[in-house]
């Protein structure tokens, strides 16, 4: 029943969806995405007031808060993880600070990225930082020193850059978390 | 004990339906009582309560089957009227009569051990039967009513509930906390869905029931303790000092703007939106429309108070305080001393009408809306603005300007000429559900702002069609008679619609605002600069209404408003007898609203206290002096203070007060003695309860 | 249970200490801003703690999207370094300063989160009480430190300069996990107060609190994060004309700094206003050698810090 033939169907099929969650798939999208951290989705009311606030529904992304919340609770899946909004969320919380159901919206936000990264649909630059987070441990990270020796300090910064035992204890945490699990970054 | 007298027990059990045989094999029940002793017939049936059920036992009573009858059904609470009656109604006296509880305490808890269900059901019934045994008649009695009515709170719900009961004869103490009355109604401009006048409909029915021969109108008021029970409360009541002579105070208004600016607060009847002085009458139209002198306010000019001589000037004159010296008759005179506890004054009253009304938030707790902009108001300060009684008398001028208004009226009033520079607004936008439908807050709906919202917004669009309205709604409730007309009203009048909730206000350098909002009829963010934003905060219960209520013994609700007894069967009714409740008290409602509940308490008052006296159970303690040694332990523990000790022949006897004792039994179960007996629940009858449970068989005491 | 704003430095007598944090931009974008704190911190008696062997705090992107053990085990070996000392972390990044005490925040309100944390530390001999959180520079110069002594302390005075201050969201949202937290949120005035302190005016702006489009938004798509950034320089422009923004993020700093050239690259907006983070203002008021406290921008910053060296003696 696909009105356009190209690209998203103007209407959503919530049938289709309901039937869809409850025949191929173990759980509901909600139900991840509450396990995933946001514990309160259920009680949005969609009243919007954290999409008018927010600098990612403010300049155009498509499932920013708000949308991606009735989304998810409507069962979306493939849409939604086609959709790369969430790693654009800046995660300045102002939505979490005035959801009237302390939805925490950032959470949904944040639980959708964590979704999207059980089916591997997430940007290059993050699998970068996190490669980079595990081999230096800064997610930002840059071997070119000289804005340091301009300002006068040593090279290496104190930190896991300039101490391997630190570095190995953080390559440790990570190889106990679901990062190792996922098997995003190789981690020796 | 008479062959007559023994007893013949009936045993009746109800299926209720599947509420009880789904989980308990009733036949089972039905053979094992049988061959309880002195039972000499046991019956079941669908639905006991029904008229053929009731029939049952009427059938078996009438023919002398039974004298006595036990009912295995549901609750005692609801059901045990209803199978009194029955007996009563078929000539057995109506406490020959005991109730098993196999649904509640049985069924519903064990609905999947069908197995254990049906023994507890036994030894439910066996416990029953045992006590059956030791019934004994008791006869109801008849306790005196005070047929005066106290009201408590003065806005539209206690004026009608006065009103109502004064009309058909009752005497009425309407107290009020305030100076005068009218409530929030009087604050209000125009009324949905009608607009009509707030004033014009208001003020002659805050009139008629300060002159009604049958109301006695006592306002600045607070009730301090509430003692007794229904039919005989004993009230007593603060009446507040005002520091002006009622009795010589005629509301002339002479004395309204003598008070320097440092003793000049914000006027609570203009939300703050205007100052008044330390010597104020509440609003024009206020009933009484007399003085009082706000203590904390006033900044003692002349430096005397009540009671003090006056300074002296040099030629010898004494100095009084501008407020004293421009009333003409005196009212105000500091010659005498004044007791600031005011003075406390006791009401004796067979019911209480609770109608103590609600308050708006303030706009302080909302960060999210730039609360610190004076251009920011409440919805309440909105209907000041536009009223032709409030600050600007209804000029609708931007609120940061309302300070040069009365800087130019004052002016203008003094003789001198002087141009008004007020700014007018070409934008206005509300925002609904601030601090309702919230976590944060309140979760509960104020079910009144998307109404107040729309009625504001028509009332602005009419006279200015060129201001710019915008309401944002999370969604619109007018649900009722004419009220989706009203909106729809709206919406043809070109007042445009957010579907969303705004997120933020922020100020502008000059004053204006932007607002952030979301329309889900665009799917999209919106944004717009306004002149004034109005926030539709909360209806909220009023700070001491907790307090209130646990003087007069009623309990609150979790969101802070009075409980009434049953949601739907006893509305106006609380958990303590002859206590009633109306209007925002109870929870957020309008006007017609509350009118319709105050009504109904002023009837349920009526029909309580008419037939001047109330039947009342005779389930209560009684001391049998001959056994009791005076020691007192009941007196202590008895938590209505029925109990006192007298001298009986010289020795220390207690001495219980029927209309006082409510049957609790606590005096029974602590007597050393065993000198008191609870009629309905004797030692006997309950032990004979408890061995047989414990025994699990009817054991003889 | 310890709260959010329960302090480590048991002792009020105790000298000031904190461990410095730096988080990853500091550390290679932008070394000027820990250069500053090193320089202002001793001088106004603070003694810093390089917490050796930190890591990233970790930031967004990294674990906080994989899931809450993993943010907060990262996390709380960074709080750890402090808390073996007995004190608490500092930091002049807004990122880390949320990362690490939503992390906190999480691990006290949720024990179950806590003992997963603790089990996972285990392996590396570490524990995590609860105890050490991470302080925000602003936060630390306005309560611990002063505005009286800040005036004291300085010998460049800012007298005549308008400065818009951009606190950040990470500053004040979500106010609950924060151990230190504005009166009103949603009007912050502490980095206001802290320029006035200097001598400057810092007043209110209507986009004050909006965010500067940085980090995940950037990444994802530099267009939208610029106009988002635009919108707020056209604001300060059009209603400060602020000779200098002030930032209490180093992540805003950077934005506001680097969006500044771009746009005015394409024609999108025709001014240039220097952009400093706090700690490098307060360092060249407090005589610290411009090279090294604030060496390193894209918006040209030379003429500002010059007419504050000549004009601001006092
Ligand atoms: C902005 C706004 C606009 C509204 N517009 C409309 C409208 O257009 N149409 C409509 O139908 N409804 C409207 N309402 C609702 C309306 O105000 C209420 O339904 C109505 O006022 C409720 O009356 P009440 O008597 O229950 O309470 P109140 O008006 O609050 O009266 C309670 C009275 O009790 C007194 N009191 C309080 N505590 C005590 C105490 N302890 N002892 C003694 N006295 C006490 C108070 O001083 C007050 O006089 C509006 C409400 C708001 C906030
Ligand atoms: S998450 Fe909160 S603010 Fe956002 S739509 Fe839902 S209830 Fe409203
Ligand atoms: S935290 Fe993310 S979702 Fe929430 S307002 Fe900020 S950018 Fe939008
Ligand atoms: S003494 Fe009279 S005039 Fe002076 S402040 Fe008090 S009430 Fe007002
Ligand atoms: S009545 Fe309307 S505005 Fe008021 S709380 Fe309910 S929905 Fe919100």
């Amino acid at each position: 029943m696909e009105l356009a033939e190209e690209g998203v169907p103007p209407v959503i099929n919530l049938t289709e969806l309901a039937e869809k969650e409850k025949e191929e798939f173990e759980e509901k999208v909600s139900e991840l995405i509450i396990e995933f951290g946001a514990e309160n989705l259920m009680a949005c009311m969609q009243c919007g007031a954290c999409a008018s606030i927010c600098p990612l529904a403010r300049t155009g992304f498509e499932w920013y808060n708000k949308k991606l919340i009735k989304a998810i609770l409507v069962g979306m899946r493939e849409e939604l993880l086609d959709d790369m909004t969430p790693w654009a969320c800046v995660a300045c919380n102002r939505c979490t600070e005035i959801c009237p159901r302390n939805v925490t919206p950032f959470e949904v936000m944040l639980a959708m990225r964590r979704l999207m990264v059980e089916d591997f649909a997430l940007p290059t630059l993050t699998i970068e930082g996190l490669r980079s987070l595990y081999e230096h441990g800064h997610a930002v990270y840059m071997t070119g020193r000289e804005a340091r020796k301009k300002v006068g300090l040593p090279e290496k910064p104190p930190t896991t850059d300039s101490d391997e035992k630190a570095l190995q204890e953080l390559k440790t945490i990570l190889k106990n978390t679901k990062l190792a699990e996922l098997g995003l970054i190789p981690m020796e | 004990m008479t062959a007559e007298d023994k007893p013949r027990i009936g045993v009746y059990i109800c299926h209720c339906g599947e509420n009880i045989a789904g989980a308990v094999d009733v036949e089972e029940v039905r053979k094992f009582a049988e061959k309880l002793p002195d039972v000499v017939v046991a019956r079941d049936y669908l639905f006991m309560c029904s008229d053929p059920g009731q029939e049952i036992i009427k059938e078996d009573i009438r023919k002398g089957l039974v004298n006595r009858v036990v009912v295995a059904a549901c609750t005692p609470r609801t059901h045990e009227p209803i199978f009194r009656k029955a007996c009563e109604d078929a000539g057995l006296n109506k406490y020959y009569f005991e109730m098993a509880n196999i649904r509640d305490q049985c069924s519903w808890a064990h609905w999947h051990e069908k197995e254990k269900a049906t023994e507890k059901a036994k030894l439910l019934v066996a416990a029953a039967v045992a006590k059956a045994r030791l019934l004994e008649p008791l006869e109801d009695r008849y306790v005196e009513l005070n047929k005066d009515v106290m009201v408590l709170g003065g806005g539209i719900a206690g004026i009608f509930a006065a009103l109502d009961l004064a009309n058909a004869g009752f005497k009425v103490y309407l107290v009020e906390k305030s100076p005068s009355i009218g409530g929030n109604m009087a604050k209000l401009d125009k009324t949905f869905p009608t607009n009509d006048c707030s004033a014009c409909i208001l003020t002659p029915l805050m009139v008629e029931v300060a002159n009604h021969p049958n109301v006695e109108l006592i306002t600045y008021a607070e009730v301090e303790s509430v003692d007794g029970t229904v039919g005989n409360f004993k009230v007593k009541v603060r009446k507040k000092q005002t520091y002006v002579d009622w009795d010589k105070c005629t509301g002339c208004g002479a004395c309204l703007n003598v008070c320097p600016p440092k003793a000049r607060v914000p006027d609570e009847y203009n939300e703050g939106l205007s100052t008044r002085g330390a010597i104020y009458i509440a609003f024009p139209q206020a009933v009484p429309k007399k003085a009082v002198i706000d203590p904390d306010a006033c900044i003692r000019c002349g430096g005397r108070w009540f009671g003090e001589e006056p300074r002296k000037t040099k030629d010898g004159k004494p100095i009084l305080a501008p407020c004293e010296k421009v009333c003409p008759t005196g009212a105000c005179s500091r010659d005498e001393p004044r007791d600031p506890n005011g003075e406390l004054i006791e009401l004796n009253v067979g019911s209480i009408i609770v109608a103590t009304g609600y308050r708006v938030m303030d706009k302080k707790h909302f960060k999210e809306y730039a609360p610190d902009s004076p251009n920011v108001i409440t919805a309440l300060q909105m209907e000041r603005l536009i009223s032709a009684t409030g600050p600007t008398e209804g000029k609708l001028i931007v609120p940061s300007d309302i300070p040069k208004y009365l800087e130019w009226k004052k002016k203008i009033e003094k003789g001198k000429e002087a141009e008004l520079e007020a700014r007018k607004p070409h934008v206005i936008t509300f925002v609904s559900c601030v601090g309702s439908r919230d976590e944060r807050y309140h979760t509960y709906c104020s079910k009144v702002c998307c109404m107040y919202m729309l009625k504001q917004a028509m009332l602005l669009k009419e006279k200015y069609p060129d201001l710019e309205i915008y309401i944002s709604f999370i969604d619109v409730r007018t649900p009722g008679k004419d009220f989706d007309e009203y909106y729809m009203r709206c919406r043809k009048l070109g007042i445009k619609i957010i579907k969303g909730k705004i997120g933020g206000v922020q100020r502008l350098p000059d004053e204006r605002l932007l607002v952030k909002g979301y329309d889900a009829e665009l799917g999209r963010p919106v944004e717009l600069i306004s002149d004034i934003v109005v926030l539709a905060t909360a209806m909220e219960p009023n700070m001491d209404l907790k307090e209130l209520a646990r003087k007069l013994g009623i309990s609150v609700g979790a969101e802070g408003f009075l409980k009434e007894r049953h949601t739907k069967l006893y509305p106006v009714d609380t958990m303590t007898e002859g206590i009633f409740i109306c209007g925002c008290a109870q929870g957020p409602k309008d006007i017609p609203d509350s009118v319709a509940q105050a009504k109904a308490a002023a009837a349920s008052a009526m029909s309580l206290l008419a037939p001047g006296k109330m039947k009342v159970e005779p389930l209560i303690s009684e001391v049998d002096q001959e056994k009791c040694i005076g020691c007192g332990i009941c007196e202590n523990l008895c938590p209505y203070g029925a109990i006192t000790l007298v001298e009986v022949n010289g020795s220390r006897k207690s001495k219980i007060n029927e209309t006082l004792c409510k049957g609790c039994g606590v005096c029974a179960a602590a007597c050393p003695s065993k000198a008191i007996t609870l009629h309905g629940f004797t030692y006997e009858q309950v032990l004979a309860q408890i061995r047989t449970i414990a025994a699990k068989k009817v054991v003889e005491v | 249970m310890v709260s959010e704003t329960e302090t480590v430095n048991e002792n009020e007598e105790r000298k000031l200490k904190f461990g410095l944090f730096l988080g990853c931009n500091i550390t290679f974008n932008r070394p000027d801003v820990e250069q500053a704190m090193r320089k202002i911190f001793p001088a106004l008696g603070v003694e810093l703690d390089d917490l050796a062997g930190q890591s990233c705090c970790p930031t967004w992107g990294t674990m906080p999207s994989i899931d809450d053990v993993g943010w907060c085990a990262v996390a709380a070996r960074n709080l750890c370094l402090g808390e073996e000392k007995g004190i608490d972390l500092m930091t002049a990044c807004n990122t880390c300063y949320a990362s690490l005490n939503e992390a906190r925040h999480k691990m006290l309100k949720n024990p179950e989160i806590m003992n997963s944390v603790n089990e996972i530390l285990a392996k590396i001999g570490r524990k995590y009480e609860g105890k050490a959180k991470c302080r925000h520079v602003t936060w630390v110069l306005y309560k611990d430190i002063g505005l009286e002594k800040l005036r004291e302390s300085i010998k460049y005075t800012l007298d005549g300069l308008t400065i818009a201050v951009q606190p950040g969201c990470h500053f004040l949202w979500p106010s609950e996990v924060y151990p230190d937290r504005e009166k009103d949120p949603f009007n912050p005035v502490v980095l206001r107060e802290l320029c006035e302190a200097l001598g400057a005016e810092a007043p209110y702006y209507t986009k004050l609190i909006d965010c500067c489009g940085i980090g995940a938004l950037r990444s994802t798509d530099p267009g939208k994060s610029f106009a988002l950034a635009k919108d707020k320089l056209e604001c300060i422009k059009e209603e400060l004309d602020a000779d200098l923004i002030v930032a209490g993020c180093c992540s805003c700093m950077i934005q506001f700094d680097d969006v500044q050239d771009k746009l005015r690259k394409e024609g999108k907006i025709n001014f240039s206003i220097p952009v400093l983070h706090y700690v490098q203002l307060l360092a060249i008021c407090m005589g610290f050698d411009p090279q090294q406290v604030a060496g390193i921008c894209v918006t040209p910053r030379d003429e500002i810090i010059k007419r504050i060296l000549e004009g601001g003696k006092r």
